[in-house]
């Protein structure tokens, strides 16, 4: 079984401004279960487009079954036999089973018809291959999601894949499922598949990685028998840097004075019994793993999502908030993960987001616009946050990432927001940018703003914060000092390891 | 959509140009009013469709509301209230027709699509049953003052006494497309609803997480194409001094395409009253022009269909271009 299936060495890959892949290896033999960890942006998912085709390497070779091979897009690598599982997958809802494991392959009968019972039959001998219990003619739409993943499985095996990879092929099964698809992955190996499988549930991997590989930032840091080493130690090797001067000093501090609070906040399933406390000149970062319910929090404080329970006080007040219209007149401002599909008109101009929130103050009551307070009211935030723009009637979608987000940060200062939630306010945003959105976050929290920042990016929260939020699993499990904690800390509380509270 | 604009304005002013030297009667005052006139319905459909199609939905109850409001004043005239209340019932029945659409598709969360289309049918229904599906004629003479009055109309005695028309006047329809056109063109540039309007089109999410009642701006959007529609209804009744229930078939087809000419999408968020003014005009231009030239009107409506189609390919080509 140690025979080598993948291969690659060296391998770059550069994409504009970024160099996402850094001479890195991967080896993976038959029937082995290999998993790839890393932070946001380590470069997994570029290594695993690179492995099956999607992508390719700028330097470096990659060898199948012991050949240089060179895959011009992922039709070419699956039908070579690499197979590769996204977390979201890629089914017709409302096919059958059976269709959506043969689209486009279907077996015919002369004629050309499609010869459903043949088929079927031997949809149904891949199922079995699996030991799950599906049957191929059910529309995919009424199967569970474990199900349809598991299709996902077949559907590789009909292609007669030797290498899966599996990306977070956990992140939405539930425990039971979880064992499940455990039990399919061991089956597979035997049958000398060799898998692999990126999480971020590190704490899954002992029940079937064989080996693990740890990329950071783009650069390969090791390869270890699961065995050998101990998580910790594996967290360690993935956050390994030390931080560097990347963030601007903190002018403001906390100063004791509570601006808003949170008591019990819940909403079944998703949030459980959350409650915390946010200080005048405070940086409140939320940390969290992909699913951990950071945005969920968000959205429900700011009234997007419904809530089941709890209460919000704003100094001291306490505040009714079953809409956005309630958080916004209440003084709560939301700056979306995804500024282009939750945040921004980007198709309109900057003077117009910038005063989408609070158009009442450039209007008369008759609700006429009054042109020239509106390009004053821009210019001025142009101004003060230093967007760079030709004018304020630039349309929005030609700004850069970083004056898009200084746009949103705009809108909510319009309306003269008390509390600001930032939900991965430097996602996609290029270094200059980033140290300037972080900069306006300090002087925000100086001006007495009450700032919340979510964000994957635990030096981004280490260097920015006061104190630090974890959640898990909708949970809040540790709510750490800023000063005194470190990235190996904040992992282990997110990863579930540990909990400092419930 | 800039290119656009531009593109329908110059085939605007090529259309003028040519028919004017190839037609010898279409560059008279006359013709020039006859195409305002002809035009007018056209733009108050596709001044209400822009409103709606904005905000990303469609409205395909337009025809049939358009024969319902038609009937509804019609029908109050001949039992005798008056032609401005019966008007105004009229209005605000059609008005009903876009608030019920708007309902639907904000509280019911109903694709406009569907929605529309069922109000297609109900108004339709509605009109031909009340009616039985005969035209409501013998209606007082007021009746016909809105389609087929003017202002500034000039005539003279001639030597033999006759009254001869010097100047025809500018036809009630023609200024009220004006008023219209500049009503609804403010009120979408330069008012909080037209604002909120683009937000929504442009952003539905963004717009909501701003605090700007998506609900209510899709409703006040229907309720725009409702009234237009309504207006569009009495307007073409009045013309023929008859309310016709078979009126306006297909007619939401014309005022989206007017739309679209004119540069506004279909995805939603952009659109402009102006855009939708020449699309329209240039449809009503293509009509009058070919008819005077004796072209069928099979053929017209091949143009018309090339014209819709060269119009949206020529922004696409174009987008594609700066990629």
């Amino acid at each position: 079984m140690d025979e080598e299936l993948l291969r690659v060495e060296n391998v770059t890959k550069k994409f504009p401004g970024v160099l996402a892949l850094d001479r890195v290896h991967f080896e993976l033999r038959r029937g082995e279960v290999h998993a790839l960890v890393g932070e946001n942006g380590a470069g997994k998912s570029t290594l695993m487009k690179i492995l099956s085709g999607v992508y390719r390497p700028d330097e470096g070779t990659l060898y199948y079954k012991g050949k240089p091979v060179v895959f011009h897009n992922a039709q070419e690598a699956q039908r070579a036999g690499i197979s590769i599982i996204y977390q979201e997958l890629n089914l017709m809802p409302h096919l059958t089973v059976a269709q959506n494991i043969f689209i486009g392959r279907e077996p015919l009968r002369f004629g050309g018809y499609i010869d459903d019972r043949q088929m079927n039959r031997q949809a149904r001998e891949l199922l079995a291959r699996l030991h799950v219990d599906i049957d191929p003619t059910t529309p995919v739409y009424a199967l569970p999601l474990s199900k349809r993943q598991m299709v996902e499985i077949a559907k590789a095996l009909s292609f007669r894949s030797e290498v899966l990879i599996m990306d977070e092929p956990t992140s939405a099964l539930t425990e039971s499922e979880i064992e499940e698809l455990f039990k399919v992955i061991h089956q597979l190996k035997q049958q000398g598949v060799g898998i692999i499988y990126i999480s971020h549930r590190l704490e899954e991997l002992k029940h079937i990685a064989d080996r693990v590989t740890v990329l950071r930032d783009g650069k390969y840091i090791g390869t270890y028998n699961y065995g050998d080493v101990t998580l910790e130690y594996l967290v360690s090797k993935m956050v390994g840097r030390t931080l560097e001067h990347k963030f601007p000093p903190r002018t403001s501090s906390p100063t004791g004075r509570k601006i808003f609070e949170v008591k019990h906040l819940t909403r079944a399933g998703v949030l459980h019994d959350i409650s915390f406390e946010l200080y005048e000149g405070e940086i409140l970062g939320i940390a969290g793993l992909m699913g951990a319910g950071r945005t969920e929090l968000a959205r429900a404080i700011f009234g997007a999502d419904p809530k089941d329970g709890g209460e919000m006080y704003l100094h001291g007040r306490k505040l009714e908030i079953h809409s956005p219209v309630d958080a916004i007149r209440a003084g709560i401002g939301y700056l979306p993960e995804d500024r282009k599909l939750a945040g921004l008109a980007v198709e309109m101009l900057l003077c117009e987001n910038i005063t989408m929130a609070n158009v009442e103050e450039i209007s008369s009551r008759m609700g006429v616009i009054f042109p020239l307070k509106e390009r004053k009211v821009a210019e001025h935030y142009v101004r003060e946050l230093d967007i760079r723009t030709p004018s304020v009637y630039q349309v929005v979608k030609n700004l850069s990432g970083g004056n898009q987000q200084k746009v949103v940060v705009a809108k909510w200062l319009f309306r003269k927001a008390k509390v600001l939630i930032f939900d991965e306010p430097t996602r996609g945003i290029d270094v200059g940018a980033k140290y300037a959105i972080h900069r306006l976050m300090d002087q925000l929290a100086g001006q007495g703003i009450g700032v919340i920042m979510i964000s994957s990016e635990l030096p981004e929260l280490l260097g920015m914060t006061d104190r630090i939020l974890v959640l898990h699993e909708g949970r809040l499990v540790g709510v750490l000092r800023t000063r005194e904690t470190t990235q190996e800390e904040i992992l282990n509380y997110a990863a579930g390891l540990v909990s400092a509270l419930s | 959509m800039v290119v656009q604009r531009f593109v329908a304005i110059s085939a605007l002013v090529v259309l003028f140009v040519v028919f004017s030297i190839t037609t010898p009667k279409f560059f008279t005052v006359q013709n020039v009013l006859t195409v305002g006139l002809q035009t007018s319905t056209m733009a108050f459909m596709g001044i209400g469709v822009t409103y709606v199609i904005i905000t990303g939905g469609i409205d395909l109850s337009i025809g049939s509301v358009i024969a319902l409001s038609g009937v509804v004043a019609g029908l109050l005239s001949r039992a005798g209230i008056a032609v401005w209340v019966s008007f105004l019932c009229s209005l605000l029945v059609a008005m009903g027709c876009g608030m019920v659409n708007g309902l639907l598709v904000t509280r019911l969360s109903l694709p406009p699509f569907i929605a529309t289309l069922g109000m297609m049918q109900i108004a339709r229904g509605i009109a031909l049953q009340v009616t039985g599906a005969r035209a409501v004629a013998g209606l007082p003479e007021k009746f016909g003052v809105l389609g087929n009055g003017a202002l500034f109309r000039v005539t003279t005695l001639s030597g033999d006494g006759r009254q001869v028309v010097t100047f025809p006047g500018i036809p009630y329809p023609v200024i009220i497309m004006v008023v219209v056109a500049l009503v609804f063109n403010f009120l979408l540039r330069r008012h909080r609803i037209g604002r909120f309007i683009y937000a929504v089109g442009s952003n539905e999410e963004a717009a909501r997480l701003s605090g700007i009642d998506v609900h209510r701006t899709k409703i006040i959007a229907y309720l725009v194409s409702g009234v237009l529609a309504g207006l569009t209804g009495i307007v073409m009744m009045s013309r023929i001094v008859t309310a016709q229930p078979n009126a306006g078939v297909g007619y939401e087809l014309d005022a989206i395409a007017s739309a679209v000419i004119g540069g506004t999408s279909l995805m939603g968020g952009s659109g402009t009253i102006a855009g939708t003014m020449i699309g329209a005009f240039i449809i009503g231009m293509l009509r009058n022009g070919l008819n005077m030239q004796g072209v069928s009107y099979f053929i017209q409506q091949i143009i018309i269909g090339l014209v819709i189609i060269a119009a949206v390919a020529a922004d696409r080509l174009q987008r594609r271009s700066e990629r």
